[in-house]
């Protein structure tokens, strides 16, 4: 690679890179290449504060002169003429990059002249052109032989090895790389021109380490570098530190700069003299790299590179225009998938349900292998997932992380702990939250894609610190634990899905808190109203029975016994209608009570309940069993209702037996306290269990056993409010038992409902 | 019949009137039943004013006050007449529709003297009437009988 190794090399990891920065700052050598003379100069006056000039000894021979008075030159002008510092301070900018100021010829040398600002002085670099002239095709006619020939439809490989061509065509090294960096910084080859001099590298990878962020990073401002021969002796630069900042000068732009000797050391081991290289650069960013290698010394003059430099350039807009086709006709193919789940959505009760119902879809709209939607109310899964357990865990694990919308990894055992089955379904993992809240997730898997790469050179091969790798033979490696990786279409359609399903469930909710206020309005209204009807019912049915029982007094003689019979009928109905009218204000003034929570006696409740209840306390008609019962927190008033209903229709339902027995008994759970009331009556046919507590549902005929059929539902409406539950058990012909249960709460809680 | 204070029933509804009147005949009290329809007429009654002007029995021995009442309000007879220095101690019993009621009117604490929550079974009815009969009018000592004007 024509790019330099830091004196503190590191294994493949990224994260040392910065160590390794602080060490050696590549753009601070304090030396350059001897190929030319470099002058620090104070921009108002001219006057050369530091200098480092290549002289004979170094194998320059033409520039004697020039030389001799470079050394003791005062002021700049004194070298370039008088208008030299004019024009340089026209052209250069502060922060800007090197400008060629052009051609020189001086003393019989021939010098490219290039100026740049550096904190506040400027650098004049004069590089002495040495090559020899070309023959052949010009620079022109190649690069414009390059741009029509990628202009045409042409993949984005053909793209990259016309590039390399085009470029060892200007720079006649024996070897042309085309080297792209991968998302970690590893850089692979993946295009390749070269005689037979120096031995192919394509397709190798090479890690992040041997390019490191220091050099990434000055790349990205200085687009080409040069070595022309590794073998170089620097020349330092008198004196070393920029006479402004009182530290070494920042060569960053610098066309001379020199390298590091360690940097030499790499190129020594890969068997090359001299390399170029010039940045790729997309979005400002650093795409890759088009890097030259030849095995003996080579100069490369201004103009070579700046061809080259004009190459990458074009490389670079054909890449972007390539790589965004590619993503829209990616795009383009998964929308279809889209379109249908974003329409089968629409018309489910639940997104997840939508989504789950097209399983091609689902898992094409980010070609994974499988999928699983994970709500508060379960995970449905489609495709080859992992199991349950093992996608719990990677919602866990996901949770834990900080909050996101997408995530994506092709290597999600790198990251999470798996087993192995799971690592080879689960290699890939493609996840959005809907609602981290409310857990709900949609992810997608890919199952681990085993392949083999090859590096230039064991990538961990590092002696010490401070030498760089010695083997450039190719190393295999397995790769295992990775996916293939989401495209970038991919990735934006799992985004869109989100946002889609987001709303939705925004939607749905909206609606639903719509529809619940809509419910508890109309709730309020129809309990108003039956109490006001209730309320009013109660007179006429009051006057009904009256009347009716005056008459049978008056005319009792009167009447025949059919006579007798009707007016009774009228009467009991009567009542009977009153009855439910008094059991329906009750249950309706249930729900307006506010509830008034205290620790209850329930054997002393029981007790009195019995009392009452049991006509004849000491015959042998009525067994009662009760015993040892937990405290209850609980309304007092209410819970006697309770235990009334249910020892009432104990003792009703089990008159006819000797002796009807009555067992109430009950425990306590962490969570909640629980009492039941047994008897050995009629009970009834576990097929209706769910009828039992519901309003006027009653499962035995009037005249076998009378009642509205409410008590039980009030006894469900009180033990709810409370925050319970009621069940019940029986047989046909063998008694029932229900039994309610409450939370067993510490702090006392006012309920009021509206 | 000077000396036997009559009852008075206060209750708009004819039924009510009706059949708390069959229920006190049961009763065979002595004592006159007298019958207002509305909260005003009871209060003119009690005042002796209105078209009770002319009334020349004493003070009722017992009031029979219906909550409901058009006019003015049974809630708002009670408190007449227990402001009233020459009324307040005659005794009164509410009759209400509904347990509901009863509730509402104890939270007035203004010295009822008894409710009784007009039941649906008639024979219920009878008791509780025959049984505020009684006691009021033939049991109780009325309260000592003070000079009218």
């Amino acid at each position: 690679m024509s790019a330099e190794t830091l004196s503190g090399g590191h294994s493949v990891a990224t994260l040392s890179d910065s160590d390794a920065c602080a060490r050696e700052p590549i753009h601070i050598p304090g030396s350059i290449q001897p190929i030319g003379h470099l002058f620090l100069v104070d921009p108002a006056s001219g006057a050369i504060w530091c200098r480092a000039l290549t002289g004979a000894r170094d194998r320059r021979p033409t520039n004697e002169a020039f030389f001799r008075a470079a050394q003791k030159a005062e002021y700049i002008s004194d070298l370039m003429g008088s208008r030299f510092l004019e024009e340089v301070n026209a052209r250069v900018t502060e922060n800007g990059g090197s400008r060629h100021i052009g051609n020189r010829v001086i003393d019989g040398a021939s010098f490219d002249v290039f100026a740049y600002e550096t904190e506040g002085a400027i650098a004049v670099e004069c590089e002495l052109r040495t090559d020899p002239d070309r023959d052949g095709p010009s620079f022109d006619e190649i690069n414009r032989g390059f741009l029509e020939a990628i202009s045409k439809r042409g993949t984005l490989s053909e793209v990259l090895r016309l590039a390399a061509q085009c470029v060892r065509s200007i720079t006649r090294f024996d070897r042309v790389l085309i080297y792209r960096f991968e998302p970690d910084w590893t850089g692979v080859v993946v295009a390749e021109d070269r005689n037979d001099v120096l031995p192919s590298y394509l397709d190798l990878r090479f890690p992040a380490s041997d390019i490191p962020l220091q050099a990434r990073e000055l790349y990205r401002i200085n687009r080409t570098r040069s070595v022309t021969d590794a073998n170089y002796t620097p020349l330092l630069i008198d004196p070393p530190l920029h006479p402004r900042t009182g530290r070494p000068i920042d060569l960053t732009n610098s066309t001379l700069r020199s390298v590091s000797p360690v940097h030499l050391q790499y190129m020594r081991n890969m068997g090359t003299g001299a390399s170029m290289s010039i940045s790729i650069l997309r979005d400002g960013r650093l795409w890759g790299l088009i890097s030259c290698h030849n095995r003996m010394a080579r100069p490369v003059n201004y103009s070579r590179r700046s061809a080259c430099d004009l190459v990458a350039q074009l490389l670079a807009i054909r890449i972007a225009s390539i790589e965004a086709l590619e993503i829209a006709e990616d795009r383009r193919r998964l929308s279809q998938r889209y379109s249908e789940l974003l329409a089968e959505m629409s018309k489910s009760s639940h997104f997840s349900t939508g989504l789950v119902s097209r399983t091609d879809d689902l898992l094409g709209v980010v070609r994974a292998a499988g999928a699983a939607v994970i709500t508060p109310s379960g995970t449905r899964v489609v495709g080859e997932a992992p199991s349950i357990a093992s996608i719990d865990k990677i919602v866990a694990w996901l949770s834990l992380r900080a909050p996101f919308d997408v995530f994506q990894t092709d290597r999600l055992s790198s990251e999470c702990e798996l087993n192995e089955e799971v690592s080879s379904r689960a290699s890939g993992l493609l996840a959005i939250s809907i609602s981290q809240l409310h857990d709900s997730f949609v992810l997608w898997f890919r199952p681990e894609l085993i392949r083999e790469v090859k590096w230039g050179g064991d990538p961990n091969d590092k002696k010490s610190d401070l030498s760089p790798r010695a083997s450039f033979d190719t190393w295999r490696e397995t790769v295992r634990g990775r996916s293939k990786p989401w495209q970038i279409a991919e990735v934006d359609a799992a985004t869109e899905l989100r946002t889609a399903i987001v709303e939705i469930v925004l939607r749905n909710a909206e609606e639903l808190a719509a529809m619940n206020e809509r419910l508890v309005a109309a709730n309020k209204e129809l309990e108003a109203f039956s109490y006001s009807v209730s309320h009013d019912l109660r007179a006429p049915f009051r006057h009904i029975v009256g009347f009716a029982q005056l008459l049978k007094d008056l005319e009792s003689g009167n009447l025949s016994e059919r006579g007798h019979h009707y007016i009774e009928t009228i009467i009991a109905a009567a009542i009977s209608a009153g009855k439910l009218v008094d059991d329906l204000l009750r249950f309706s003034q249930m729900s307006r009570v506010t509830l008034n929570k205290l620790p209850i006696d329930m054997n002393a409740l029981a007790e009195e309940v019995r009392e009452m209840a049991d006509p004849s306390p000491g015959s042998d008609a009525i067994r009662w069993r009760i015993q040892r019962l937990p405290e209850i927190f609980a309304d007092p008033v209410l819970m006697r209702t309770v235990l009334q209903n249910l020892i009432e229709n104990a003792l009703k339902f089990s008159r006819d037996r000797t002796p009807a027995t009555v067992e109430i008994g009950g425990w306590q759970d962490d969570d909640e306290t629980t009492i039941y009331v047994r008897d050995n009556g009629a009970g009834f046919d576990m097929a209706f269990v769910g009828k039992l507590f519901g309003v006027f549902q009653r499962l035995h005929r009037v005249e076998d056993y009378e009642g509205t059929g409410i008590g039980l539902a009030n006894v469900r409406r009180i033990v709810e409010r409370h925050g319970g539950r009621v069940w019940a058990e029986g047989s046909v012909g063998n008694g029932a038992t229900f039994y309610f249960a409450v939370p067993s709460e510490v702090e006392p809680k006012v309920q009021c409902e509206t | 019949m000077r000396d036997l204070k009559p009852i008075l029933l206060v209750e708009d509804s004819p039924n009510d009137v009706e059949l708390t009147l069959a229920a006190l005949e049961r009763c065979q009290l002595a004592n006159n039943v007298d019958v207002v329809r509305d909260g005003a007429e009871a209060l003119d009654y009690l005042h002796r004013r209105g078209t009770y002007e002319k009334r020349n029995t004493g003070n009722p021995v017992v009031v029979l006050l219906d909550l409901k009442l058009p006019k003015v309000d049974g809630l708002e007879v009670l408190g007449e007449i227990k402001r009233d220095a020459g009324l307040h101690a005659t005794p009164v019993v509410m009759l209400t529709s509904s347990r509901e009621e009863r509730d509402l009117m104890a939270s007035y604490n203004l010295g009822v003297n008894a409710f009784v929550v007009k039941p649906v079974e008639f024979e219920h009815f009878f008791e509780a009437i025959r049984d505020l009969g009684m006691f009021w009018a033939v049991l109780n000592e009325p309260p000592p009988h003070r000079q009218r004007p």
